[in-house]
């Protein structure tokens, strides 16, 4: 089969059009180490952009030796933008991504109640809910560049969008489904 | 194309943001009875505990009806629709010609018949606009015992209830049901919520009504007649009894009404061309199976997004929406999603509490889960939600989800849940819009 070309990747990295894409079996959870290493850098990366309303915004939780970084992924139509009550969460027209005006936040838990992937914690001490920004003014989020066995990586809008219905596929329908393109993913690091 | 908006809040924004998605030149005007730009209005009550203020009560940023291009008539009433001659009255006697209307005017407050309630008095009232907020700080500023009551321990009686409490007041809710928030919380989780809020200075009577104000030589309350035969002080009374959609301006316009706007699954009324979304519409509730009033904020923006993409010519069905529901009662997180009080005897209830600080509740319809309570620990709540919205089968989690470990569903069925096509989270993804729509929102 011929490869044809589906996404433009670079096209996408250079507007910021940016997601970031788990692969969850590749995540061990750091094993033999005493921090999960995306935990520790979005941690220190967060408390530098936001001060107070610091804390990391990825998580990993564990089933039966199964690892699963619970992150933000960044839906189209966000149900947390539909659920904030005091519009503290927000699209960004440019790179689409569901930003946080921390400030307006009140701590009503709207969009806790509402996050398909989990991915909003509550922060009880200070009181407000917070998330995954992508790090979208960063060349690579800080996560994705602690990550050693790349389960976290960065893509552009367009082959996020492809790899994950493919992956939804291939669970489905398992070894029927063979996709050939141009530009998948090898290293996202540049 | 002519977009007339009426209602300057969640619904009604949504939908100007969904138009202007596909629709970048139409001309779209603004209508609200309200003077403000939008302000978030289950705010009011953490305006008043000072949890947000003057400067963040706004819902959208300052620039947003310039950078949207649209024209605001701030602090006009609609009186009529005219649905001939596609004219909306406004009180003053002017005319707004639209192409496509859409009706986001939300709910009136309900009054149940009272002796001696004036809302006109400036010790009495209902609690649903910024104005009726500003007016209660106002009256706690001269309330002389201190003493305020609120009728009905629903959701807006009971924010009514901290934001007096805020102010300084003793407060006493009155409600009819046994317990507050009596349709979303059950008996357990109904005592828990009841403490918290005696421990805070909040009293809560219950089984029981006001059946009279009794009136001062001003006309301010002085103190109110229970039916149970009490009497308490009052020197503030609220009815916060809950809201009844906003319709009576509809009145011979040909749209149907019944309870509230009756729409089809795009969103679209009776009358071609007119469309309504929020407080004020009759919508498909996929718990129950039925259509139902369901007033909430996120049910609000995602009815009047959808509305707008029709409305701007994008083809886009609406599925239901679900009653939600979260509030934090003094340091303590109650969600409520679905069906929390099942009288079908076919469904099972499983429940898990550990003392006062942490409950969880769900509710199974044979395999399907529909309804879940989580007090105190909610982390993961929202997966929760997206699985009872769409059905999933789920009865094998349930010990897990008891223990708290929601996480567990989403660990073991990584991302099939979400129907990636069809679309809960990637939603944007629909037939009708180009392949990689999501191109489309840059
Ligand atoms: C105190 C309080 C607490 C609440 N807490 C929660 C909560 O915790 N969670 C939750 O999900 N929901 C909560 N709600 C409900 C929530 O506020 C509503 O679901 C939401 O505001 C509905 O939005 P809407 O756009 O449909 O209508 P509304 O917000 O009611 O807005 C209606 C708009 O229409 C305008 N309008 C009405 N009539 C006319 C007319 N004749 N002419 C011109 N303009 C008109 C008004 O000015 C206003 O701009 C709460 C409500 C209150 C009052
Ligand atoms: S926080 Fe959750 S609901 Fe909001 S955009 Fe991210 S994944 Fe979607």
């Amino acid at each position: 089969m011929d490869k044809f070309k589906l996404t433009n990747l670079k096209a996408d990295l250079k507007k910021g059009r940016t997601e970031i894409m788990l692969y969850p079996s590749k995540c061990d959870g750091c094993e033999g180490e005493e921090f999960h290493a995306c935990i520790k850098a979005c941690e220190e990366h967060m408390k530098e952009k936001y001060g107070k309303y610091s804390g990391a915004r990825v998580s990993i939780k564990k089933k039966n030796g199964k690892f699963f970084p619970v992150i933000c992924h960044n839906c189209d139509e966000a149900p947390c933008v539909d659920a904030c009550m005091p519009g503290a969460r927000y699209k960004d027209a440019e790179t689409g991504w569901t930003l946080t005006n921390y400030k307006k936040c009140v701590g009503c838990w709207m969009c806790v109640m509402v996050c398909p992937f989990g991915a909003i914690e509550r922060v009880e001490g200070s009181h407000f809910a917070s998330k995954c920004d992508g790090c979208i003014d960063e060349d690579v989020p800080k996560c994705v560049s602690a990550c050693k066995r790349n389960a976290l990586l960065r893509t552009g809008i367009k082959n996020y969008s492809y790899e994950r219905r493919l992956m939804v596929a291939k669970k489905m329908y398992g070894p029927y489904v063979k996709m050939h393109y141009a530009g998948i993913i090898k290293d996202k690091r540049g | 194309m002519k977009y007339v908006i009426i209602g300057n809040s969640y619904a009604g924004l949504s939908c100007v943001d969904a138009i202007r998605r596909f629709d970048k030149t139409g001309e779209i005007t603004i209508i609200s009875d309200e003077p403000y730009k939008a302000y978030a209005r289950p705010l009011i009550s953490y305006y008043l505990e000072g949890k947000t203020t003057d400067e963040t009560i706004w819902y959208k940023d300052d620039n947003y009806y310039e950078k949207n291009d649209a024209r605001t008539m701030f602090g006009k009433t609609v009186s009529s629709v005219d649905t001939a001659s596609k004219n909306v009255v406004l009180d003053d006697g002017s005319i707004v010609k639209y192409d496509k209307l859409f009706i986001g005017t939300g709910g009136v407050p309900f009054v149940p018949p009272l002796e001696g309630f004036n809302p006109a008095s400036p010790m009495m009232g209902t609690f649903t606009k910024l104005n009726d907020a500003k007016k209660m700080e106002a009256a706690s500023k001269v309330a002389k015992n201190k003493e305020a009551i609120v009728i009905g321990g629903g959701l807006i009686g009971l924010k009514a209830s901290e934001g007096l409490r805020a102010l300084g007041m003793h407060v006493t809710i009155v409600e009819l049901l046994p317990r507050v928030l009596g349709l979303a919380l059950d008996e357990i989780s109904g005592q828990i919520t009841a403490k918290r809020l005696n421990k805070n200075g909040i009293d809560t009577v219950t089984n029981d009504t006001v059946i009279k104000i009794n009136l001062d030589g001003t006309g301010n309350p002085e103190s109110v007649t229970l039916k149970s035969g009490r009497e308490l002080i009052a020197d503030i009374v609220v009815v916060g009894v809950g809201v009844r959609p906003n319709v009576a301006f509809l009145e011979g316009s040909g749209i149907k009404v019944d309870r509230g706007i009756i729409v089809d699954k795009t969103m679209m009324t009776s009358v071609e061309d007119i469309y309504a979304g929020g407080d004020v519409v009759v919508t498909y509730d996929v718990i129950n199976k039925r259509p139902n009033i369901i007033a909430i904020v996120p049910l609000a923006c995602e009815q009047g997004r959808i509305a707008g993409a029709n409305m701007a010519g994008v083809y886009r069905e609406y599925p239901g929406g679900m009653g939600l529901n979260s509030v934090e009662i003094y340091g303590l997180p109650i969600i409520t999603i679905g069906l929390t009080n099942p009288n079908d005897p076919s469904q099972s209830v499983f429940t898990y509490q550990e003392g006062e600080t942490i409950y969880r509740k769900l509710v199974y319809s044979g395999e399907i889960l529909v309804g879940a309570i989580l007090l105190g620990n909610i982390d993961g709540a929202g997966i929760l939600s997206a699985i009872i919205r769409q059905g999933a089968k789920c009865l094998s989690y349930k010990d897990e989800f008891l223990k708290g470990n929601i996480f567990s569903f989403v660990i073991d069925n990584e991302f099939e849940i979400y129907n990636i096509n069809e679309g809960y989270a990637i939603r944007g993804d629909f037939k009708d819009l180009p392949e990689f729509s999501r191109t489309n929102w840059r």
